[in-house]
């Protein structure tokens, strides 16, 4: 059974419609991220779990039973916000222990919860603290501590850190996750920041327009996008995409330019027409410096500069009207430049369809 | 460098001989109010109105307080005072609790027709009283509150509600509505976030609300000379009962003290509260 089941999930407003027959099965335990850009509906479909927004039509379940028409209150949900909503005028002991207040749990158990929650995230010595006198870090912690003192079913968490800072991100990062782990918590959790994404999902739903595009593991979601927009959403540098035809034979390939990719072990989706027109594409550390004679396998490109980023040197060169990033090792980018023939590891290839965008 | 400085202490004395005059303008007339309150009968009216009183006395003031005559009732503005403060508090605090509720509604839960609500609310904000006065009190006699208590108080809530209702709607607009989310998350409903998570935050708003009201209310002479009645009549009406009486001598000192009386209290409010009312009209706009 799953924890949460969303099915059939339409929402718009006005003329707008911003869920487009949203399904979207989460299993105990996963840690779900609901990725996409601004205005892809992420947001809406997260407070439609949380039974904030209501919905034209589909049905919410969560833990087995159907919440759809359930206030937000009687869901079992928890849910952080991206400015943290704490009440100002309480302190934090009062912020955290509210929810509870309200559903009359007695005073010994709330105060237990608190004890255990602040214990958790090491707030202990903020508890008798106003909201404005935390740093955006501490907020940040409260406002977890104030979900998790609910022990919901589920945990919605809304661009939690898009607030904080780099440095203070990556810390809470790590936080989140060992929470995850601790807690074995179910948590949906929406950002636009796919390496937020990669770093703490177990599954993530890539979406856009009000669609999911693809629903799927993080290395998955990495090694076999989809559609042409999760493969160019999700990696950064983002990746390559080359014109193509596939090419008849007994081996399939692909001929991109003057350069023919053999395809050998490429699992197929749908099966390939000879002379079709693709869309290649290739994550840059796919992209090496071939090191042996020309041949049909590599391509002739112009190296046009090297950024170097500390462990490795993001290399760009020009292949016919293309222009194609490959992550280097920092030793072999130094002095590049010129004519440099380049090879694409062509185990990691992902093909499209370039009118449907579809994976092939 | 020379020539900068010396623009810049032109344009000082500049600008204190305009804060000077414009001083004057307003405090000349208050100083002649006051002196003349201090002043007896007599030297009233032998010298000029712009004479310091020559032995100050509050014989004027007592008299306004507890025994100038409104037509026939020599009872002081005293009577009037505490009409106004029973006028006063009732009005007040209704108008304001129900200003916040209505402008919490309006700002953080989807209500059909909010915008049509808002507009009106705007609307009769604008509406100058003498269009519907007429109406009004034919509405109000044959509901039979029309030159009684209730009556002016209900006026005075009515008329309070539309700049009530915008000044809190525009201050909890700028609340962030996840505050009213988390709220709901955690179990509370419309009364309970309203109270415990809303009010709270509003303690400078509902003091500008406040002042507001009660400032407007006991300056009000328009609504309380028709609605109110003569049992109920509120100071401001009285004073100019008193200041009218044609019979007898007109004591400009006695007239003067109980105009004085009739303006201090909204003075030491704004004396006292100053503070919390520039506080107040700020937070909402850096809040936002």
């Amino acid at each position: 059974m799953s924890a949460v089941s969303v099915s059939g999930l339409f929402k718009s407003f006005g003329p707008l419609q911003v869920l487009k027959n949203i399904n979207l099965p989460i299993e105990a335990g996963d840690f779900t991220v609901l990725l996409g850009p601004s205005g892809c509906g992420k947001s809406t479909l997260l407070n439609a779990i949380a039974g904030l927004e209501d919905t034209d039509a589909g049905i919410i379940e969560i833990d087995g039973a159907d919440v759809t028409p359930r206030e937000p209150s009687k869901r079992g949900i928890a849910m952080v916000f991206q400015s943290y909503a704490l009440y100002p005028t309480m302190t934090v002991r009062k912020n955290m222990s509210f929810g509870l207040r309200v559903r009359s749990v007695p005073r010994p158990e709330v105060a237990r919860r608190v004890d255990w929650a602040a214990r958790l995230l090491q707030i202990h010595e903020l508890l008798d603290r106003k909201p404005s006198q935390l740093s955006g870090g501490q907020r940040q912690r409260v406002a977890i501590g104030r979900a998790l003192v609910q022990h919901a079913k589920v945990f919605l968490f809304d661009e939690p850190l898009s607030n904080l800072d780099a440095k203070l991100r990556t810390e809470m990062r790590v936080e989140l996750k060992r929470l995850h782990k601790e807690l074995d918590a179910t948590i949906v959790y929406v950002t636009h920041d796919q390496i937020e994404a990669m770093t703490l999902a177990t599954r993530i739903a890539v979406m856009r327009a009000g669609r999911i595009e693809q629903y799927a593991a993080p290395d998955d979601l990495y090694e076999e996008p989809a559609t042409l927009f999760v493969a160019s959403f999700v990696g950064s540098p983002a990746m390559n995409f080359l014109p193509g035809r596939l090419l008849a034979g007994n081996s399939p390939a692909v001929q991109v330019g003057s350069t023919r990719v053999p395809l050998d072990g490429y699992r197929f989706r749908t099966p390939p027409a000879a002379g079709q027109e693709v869309v290649v594409g290739i994550r840059p550390e796919h992209v090496a410096i071939a090191r042996d004679e020309p041949s049909a396998q590599t391509m002739d490109a112009e190296a046009l500069f090297m950024e170097p980023m500390g462990a490795d040197t993001l290399g760009w060169f020009q292949f016919d009207q293309n222009r194609l990033s490959a992550r280097l090792v920092p030793q072999v980018a130094r002095g590049l430049s010129g004519r440099v023939r380049l090879s694409l590891l062509s185990d990691h290839v992902s093909l499209f369809d370039p009118s449907s965008e579809a994976r092939l | 460098m020379t020539t900068a400085r010396w623009n810049a202490r032109v344009g000082r004395i500049g600008l204190y001989t305009l804060l000077v005059w414009i001083c004057l303008f307003f405090s000349i007339p208050l100083l002649v109010v006051i002196a003349t309150s201090l002043k007896t009968s007599d030297e009233v009216r032998t010298f000029s109105i712009f004479t310091l009183p020559s032995a100050p006395g509050i014989a004027a003031w007592i008299k306004a307080w507890s025994s100038a005559c409104t037509g026939l009732n020599c009872g002081g503005v005293r009577v009037g005072f505490w009409n106004s403060v029973r006028i006063l508090i009732p009005s007040v605090i209704i108008s304001v609790m129900a200003g916040s509720v209505t402008g919490y509604a309006l700002s953080h839960w989807r209500i059909r027709g909010a915008n049509v609500i808002m507009l009106l609310l705007l609307f009769c904000a604008f509406i100058p009283y003498q269009v519907i006065l007429y109406p009004l009190v034919k509405t109000f006699s044959t509901i039979g509150i029309y030159s009684s208590l209730p009556g002016i108080i209900a006026v005075h809530i009515v008329f309070g509600l539309p700049v009530m209702s915008l000044l809190f709607r525009n201050f909890y607009i700028g609340l962030p509505d996840e505050l009213v989310k988390a709220a709901r998350i955690d179990g509370a409903g419309f009364w309970r976030i309203f109270a415990f998570v809303m009010l709270p935050m509003s303690v400078n708003i509902l003091i500008v609300a406040t002042i507001l009201q009660t400032t407007g209310i006991w300056n009000d002479y328009l609504l309380g000379l028709i609605f109110a009645g003569r049992d109920n009549m509120p100071m401001t009406v009285q004073l100019n009962a008193i200041a009218t009486t044609s019979t007898g001598v007109i004591e400009y000192n006695v007239n003067t003290a109980a105009a004085l009386l009739t303006a201090l209290p909204p003075l030491l409010i704004y004396f006292a509260s100053g503070r919390y009312f520039v506080r107040g009209i700020t937070a909402g706009a850096v809040k936002g």
